[in-house]
């Protein structure tokens, strides 16, 4: 692993994302109108729909930015990153920023739903700390499953094939994270589950990163 | 003979439980007991239905009410009605030993053909006032000298009743799937370090069988869920987090069916099999035992220990898991030999 490369394709991501704006601006303008569709549907929600709402939109709008993340370069491209770069940083840089990317993203779609429905969350550490470990598990099954489908057709449907059934297990510990943080449900041992969040991280990361270096060879 | 003979004994053993977890009988048990609640100082006749008993059959019945391990009282009279039918009086003394508002009492019936069979808290006996504690009356009848029975049976549960049976084919169905499934990560892990095309065959028809089994064990305790919980789905951690693992396999299918090109699709299931299985590890094994559940094995119920496993299941539960993971590795086989006859013809025709 080497700091300085990783830094560099993290940076080179960000300045070809910032070139695109069109993608940029499509994916935001994804995350708003669907919250917006959803707070006109509903009118008054209450804390338990917006929990499951947060990320169910959450997954729709990440799952779209990260398709692109593999997909978006050419085969010619990669054989040069081949000859340039260790394919361990090539995938920890790509996932550090597809992390940043759907931290930001849940930031503007809280701060969107904020303005429509509210911020019910009451435990705000509770809240932060699950969603960012979440989002990190996300992430890295996202970025996997990018790397997989770029691979095998290029097309954006086996993305969502694949990587829906991955992150359930994620989505289901976070949807009772925030559950608990909003204060609708009182749960002692809440910690065992952030702890549970934080094993699969590791277990997910740990398998990427064993078997990414021999997909990227094809 | 030589290559083969596993083949024989899965059938044999599949056989052996098939005919065995199905003629065995269920021990006897009692299903009902009516009313369920008296006074102390009270004379009462309980209606008694059994399960699987032969009462007019039987020329000793004995019926105990017991309170705790050195406290019980006989009963006073017993009527046999029908084979499973019968009364039982007791005369419950107005002196308890513990002195406790309401107390449950145990019934324990014993006959010469059926043996012993209990109904824990089957009466609810509520103490009036002038109670006394005292373990006079509670001293005079001692259980014991149980008549025997003779052959195997299986244990009665009270929900659970013949579906108990269901164990030999619900449980097994699951352990044998992790064996294949475990054999199909072994040739994914294999395939990628060797690069033998034949290792990518393996661990898809492992996985492919694996699956198989995974479906047929949810549909096998789905239909026992239907008789024991009265429901064929419930919202439960460990039937939805199968629910998951399934679908994540399901999507390993799609995967594999998508693409054409032999070395890619090979690469890309092998990676994604091995990340699938990883994946499953917590879904099945810690999630589940974290939260309450209605399923056993989780949230304190108990599952392959204590009563619920006797030894008499324990002759087929085994057998079973044996049976099935050597039915699915034949299976495996037959897909194996089918895909390779295929890649033949391929290579041929070119």
């Amino acid at each position: 692993m080497n700091i300085i490369k990783i830094k560099d394709i993290f940076i080179k991501e960000l300045s070809i994302e910032f070139r695109q704006k069109f993608a940029l601006g499509g994916i935001f303008l994804f995350a708003t109108t669907v919250v917006f569709i959803v707070y006109k549907s509903f009118n008054n929600i209450n804390p338990r729909e917006w929990t499951i709402l947060i990320w169910i939109i959450m997954l729709f709008a990440g799952l779209n930015a990260i398709v692109k993340s593999f997909l978006q370069e050419k085969k010619e491209t990669y054989l040069y990153y081949y000859t340039l770069f260790d394919p361990i940083d090539l995938i920890v840089a790509k996932l550090l920023y597809n992390f940043m990317f759907l931290c930001v993203l849940f930031l503007i779609i809280l701060g969107v739903m904020f303005v429509f429905t509210g911020f019910p969350v009451k435990d705000y550490g509770l809240f932060f700390t699950g969603s960012g470990l979440g989002i990190f598990g996300i992430s890295i099954v996202f970025t996997f499953v990018s790397v997989i489908s770029s691979a095998d057709s290029g097309s954006s449907t086996m993305m969502s094939i694949l990587a829906l059934p991955l992150v359930l297990p994620i989505v289901l510990l976070l949807l009772k994270i925030t559950t608990v943080s909003v204060r609708l449900l009182v749960d002692t041992t809440i910690m065992d589950d952030v702890k549970m969040l934080i094993g699969v991280d590791f277990v997910l990361l740990g398998a990427m990163l064993l078997l990414f270096p021999g997909l990227w060879r094809s | 003979m030589k290559g083969f003979w596993w083949k024989i004994a899965g059938v044999l053993l599949f056989l052996y439980v098939l005919i065995g977890g199905m003629i065995i009988p269920i021990k006897s048990g009692i299903t009902s007991v009516t009313p369920n609640n008296a006074k102390s100082g009270e004379q009462l006749t309980f209606n008694v239905v059994g399960y699987n008993t032969n009462f007019l059959s039987a020329t000793k019945v004995r019926a105990w009410l017991k309170l705790d391990s050195i406290h019980a009282i006989s009963a006073t009279e017993i009527e046999k009605i029908s084979e499973n039918d019968a009364k039982f009086a007791f005369s419950i003394p107005s002196n308890f030993p513990t002195k406790e508002a309401v107390q449950p009492l145990t019934l324990i019936v014993d006959t010469d053909i059926d043996g012993v069979f209990v109904q824990p808290n089957a009466i609810f006996v509520t103490l009036s006032d002038s109670a006394v504690i005292s373990s006079e009356a509670w001293m005079s009848s001692a259980i014991g000298q149980f008549s025997e029975v003779k052959g195997i049976k299986f244990p009665y549960r009270n929900i659970l009743n013949e579906t108990i049976r269901n164990t030999f084919f619900h449980i097994a169905l699951w352990f044998a799937m992790f064996i294949l499934l475990i054999a199909g990560v072994y040739h994914a892990v294999r395939f990628l370090n060797t690069g033998d095309m034949v290792h990518d065959i393996k661990s898809a028809a492992f996985n492919k069988i694996g699956i198989m089994y995974g479906v047929f064990g949810l549909i096998t305790g789905s239909i026992w869920a239907k008789f024991t919980w009265d429901t064929f789905w419930t919202s439960d951690v460990k039937l939805n987090m199968t629910a998951i693992a399934m679908l994540i396999y399901l999507a390993y299918l799609v995967l594999r069916g998508s693409s054409s090109d032999h070395d890619r699709r090979a690469k890309l299931s092998a990676s994604y099999s091995i990340f699938a299985f990883v994946a499953l590890i917590p879904l099945v094994f810690i999630i589940p035992r974290m939260t309450d559940s209605l399923h056993p094995g989780n949230g304190g119920n108990p599952a392959l220990g204590g009563d619920d496993l006797d030894n008499t299941l324990r002759l087929f539960f085994y057998p079973s898991i044996i049976a099935l993971a050597l039915l699915g590795t034949w299976m495996s086989q037959l897909l194996i030999r089918y895909e390779k006859l295929k890649e033949k013809i391929l290579l041929k025709n070119q």
